[in-house]
């Protein structure tokens, strides 16, 4: 039953009324991939999530599963599972009933769903709630009664919204491993919508950024990171994200706030461009650019530094035990290969 | 005894305080007993007061036509009733007339709840076209029955049902049938309640669960049986017991349409007991009927409430 899980996206559209929610999206899911719907609120991300289960209908473009186009295929029929934000468990069904209820929807024989349920039950650790209602359940307990319930079905694809915005921070940290752990032994494919960068980036083995209805880069994690395709996924992916600066390039050198940096990264001639500069790509050392300290962030093992270079805001993460006092004046730089160039007009990459 | 001793000298110790709150507390009680005394009076005088007078009188013989005749006869009355014929026969038109326009209304109410749920347009003025019925009142809507929709040749349903090659039919005469027309003037008049109340219900289910299912792979089918119906089940049971209440005691349409006729076949208990006591003026033996109503409805309630309880 359990088929491979390849998706495609094909210029998927989706209006409402006049305003367009996803303005042509396209993009490729491998089997047994987890693979991370990233971007801010209204991006368009749980949006495309709905249209792959099936829960919404595209304006236009194909959706395809298994080389198959299930655009006008009805959610009860593509064999997807999905754990939503809100849980969405049965109020009136105990968690065993909850997890029984695909199984049972499948007609599977009672003999059969039993050891299922307990089975999955088991993998998500809430063998000992099978007897509880949801409203009897915490928010943890409730959330993995959905992946249960999800898990138990064995579908192609498993799609997960949010899963983990409604749990606290320290919850939320262990389920996200427990989460990777157990897709990976499932080895089912899974489409993942998150608006957290770092869920995405420990999570996903590739990544799709979506900003207002649009994918803006697909990639691994690290792809991503390394290097971001325009300025709005520079400013998104990392915390605290790439200090983005205006500066003149002149043939290999950027110059900000009067001061020249070397840079590996090329463009033609001489211009305005927005430089990315990673906080922890800076370095302190000597002749290099001007900086008073604003702030000091401490986190412990890191700091985060806010410097004013003339005027301009940058941030930079610095390793403990090198950190400078409040108001010092200080003088950074950063490797020519470190450095980011974005067109300021178009904002994308140069 | 050491501990009830130790207990009064800790009480004692923390007299001052607790004193004050209680005088507080008194008072205040009793300034809520005056302001709840005029409402309170009112109840008693006109609710609790001729029930028990009811109780009273269903002991004595009091017959208006035969006064000479009047005086305590104990459970006489009851011993009658239950060797009466005509009582048992009400009782169980009472039943038929109960059990059957409250299905009605809970089938109906929940078939169009589920219809209107899906509209995207006129939902509102669904809402206040289906309420219309309930305003009226059930001896209005009697009368209307009886003259505009089931007079012979000119009324709509018999206009109908000649257009439909059934032929005139004597909708109030003939005995079936008119035990049919009261029922469906019940239901029309009552449906738009239990409607009402299983749509705000409905509006009320969280969207995501339904979403959960199709994913799930229920069908429409096993959406509504394993998911709506039982999440609703809380509100159809008020609906049905709230409407058992009330058709169980209904009155003013029947009289109006029927008055119990013809013969006996639209009598509901309600009915029989008004005839005896105001129209044979059998007063004595017309509360002992009302008294069985009563008992009739307590234990009926009684059962739903279980119901209601249970699971």
């Amino acid at each position: 039953m359990s088929g491979q899980g390849q998706v495609s996206f094909r210029n998927i559209v989706k209006m409402h009324g006049e305003f367009a929610a996803l303005k042509g999206v396209n993009f490729d899911i491998k089997p047994g991939e987890f693979f991370a719907l990233l971007g801010p609120s209204g991006s368009g991300k749980s949006t495309t999530l709905r249209i792959l289960a099936g829960l919404d209908a595209p304006t236009a473009g194909r959706v395809l599963i298994d080389d198959k186009d299930v655009t006008s295929t009805d959610a009860r029929d593509r064999d997807i599972a999905m754990v939503f934000q809100s849980y969405a468990l049965y109020p009136h069904m105990t968690v065993a009933e909850n997890i029984a209820f695909p199984l049972e929807m499948a007609k599977l024989p009672k003999s059969e769903i039993a050891p299922a349920v307990k089975d999955a039950a088991r993998k998500v650790k809430i063998d000992h709630l099978l007897h509880r209602k949801p409203g009897q359940l915490s928010g943890g307990q409730q959330q993995r009664c959905a992946l249960a319930r999800a898990i138990v079905r064995k579908a192609r694809l498993f799609l997960l919204d949010e899963p983990l915005s409604n749990l606290d921070a320290k919850l939320r940290l262990e389920t996200r491993a427990e989460l990777k752990k157990l897709q990976r032994s499932l080895g089912v494919t899974a489409v993942y919508v998150t608006h957290d960068q770092e869920e995405a980036m420990t999570l996903a083995d590739r990544m799709a950024v979506f900003m207002s209805g649009e994918i803006q880069q697909v990639g691994t994690p690290a792809e991503v990171f390394a290097r971001p395709n325009s300025i709005d996924i520079a400013g998104f992916i990392g915390n605290p994200p790439m200090n983005l600066v205006p500066a003149r390039y002149v043939d290999g050198d950027v110059i900000i706030a009067g001061h020249r940096l070397k840079t590996t990264a090329t463009t033609a001639g001489e211009r305005d461009v927005v430089v990315g500069l990673r906080p922890g790509a800076l370095r302190m050392a000597e002749g290099g650019l001007g900086a008073r300290v604003d702030l000091i962030e401490d986190l412990g093992d890191t700091a985060v530094l806010d410097l004013d270079c003339a005027g301009t805001m940058i941030r930079m993460r610095v390793a403990d035990g090198n950190i400078p006092g409040e108001g010092d004046t200080i003088s950074i730089t950063a490797r020519p290969q470190d450095i980011h160039l974005f067109d300021p007009a178009t904002r994308m990459r140069l | 005894m050491a501990t009830t001793a130790v207990t009064s000298a800790e009480i004692t110790s923390e007299a001052p305080r607790s004193d004050f709150g209680r005088v507080l507390a008194q008072r205040e009680r009793r300034f809520a007993a005056a302001l709840l005394a005029p409402a309170f009076l009112a109840l008693l005088a006109t609710t609790t007061f001729p029930l028990l007078f009811l109780i009273y009188t269903s002991a004595f013989r009091m017959d208006l036509a035969m006064p000479f005749t009047n005086g305590f006869v104990g459970s006489e009355n009851y011993q009658v009733l239950l060797s009466d014929e005509r009582f048992w026969t009400s009782l169980l038109v009472s039943l038929v007339y109960t059990g059957s326009t409250v299905a009605l209304q809970v089938i109906i109410g929940l078939a169009l709840a589920l219809l209107v749920m899906d509209m995207k347009r006129g939902q509102g003025w669904f809402r206040v076209i289906a309420i219309l019925p309930v305003v009226l009142s059930p001896a209005v809507v009697g009368m209307i029955w009886r003259t505009f929709m089931l007079a012979p040749e000119f009324g709509i349903v018999d206009f109908l049902a000649i257009n439909a090659g059934l032929g005139s039919k004597n909708w109030l005469g003939d005995p079936t049938l008119a035990m049919v027309s009261v029922i469906a003037i019940h239901t029309w008049q009552w449906t738009p309640f239990a409607f009402m109340v299983l749509l705000a219900s409905l509006a009320s289910l969280p969207e995501d669960i339904y979403e959960a299912a199709r994913l799930d792979r229920a069908s429409a089918w096993q959406r509504f049986r394993r998911i709506t119906l039982p999440l609703l089940r809380p509100a159809i049971v008020m609906v049905i017991i709230m409407r058992t209440m009330v058709a169980l005691t209904a009155f003013a349409a029947i009289f109006t349409v029927t008055a119990g006729g013809p013969g006996t076949a639209t009598e509901i208990l309600n009915l029989y007991a008004y005839r005896k006591s105001f129209t044979e003026l059998s007063i004595g033996y017309g509360s002992a009927l009302a008294v069985a109503l009563l008992i009739v409805t307590i234990i009926i309630s009684g059962i739903l409430f279980a119901m209601r309880r249970a699971k």
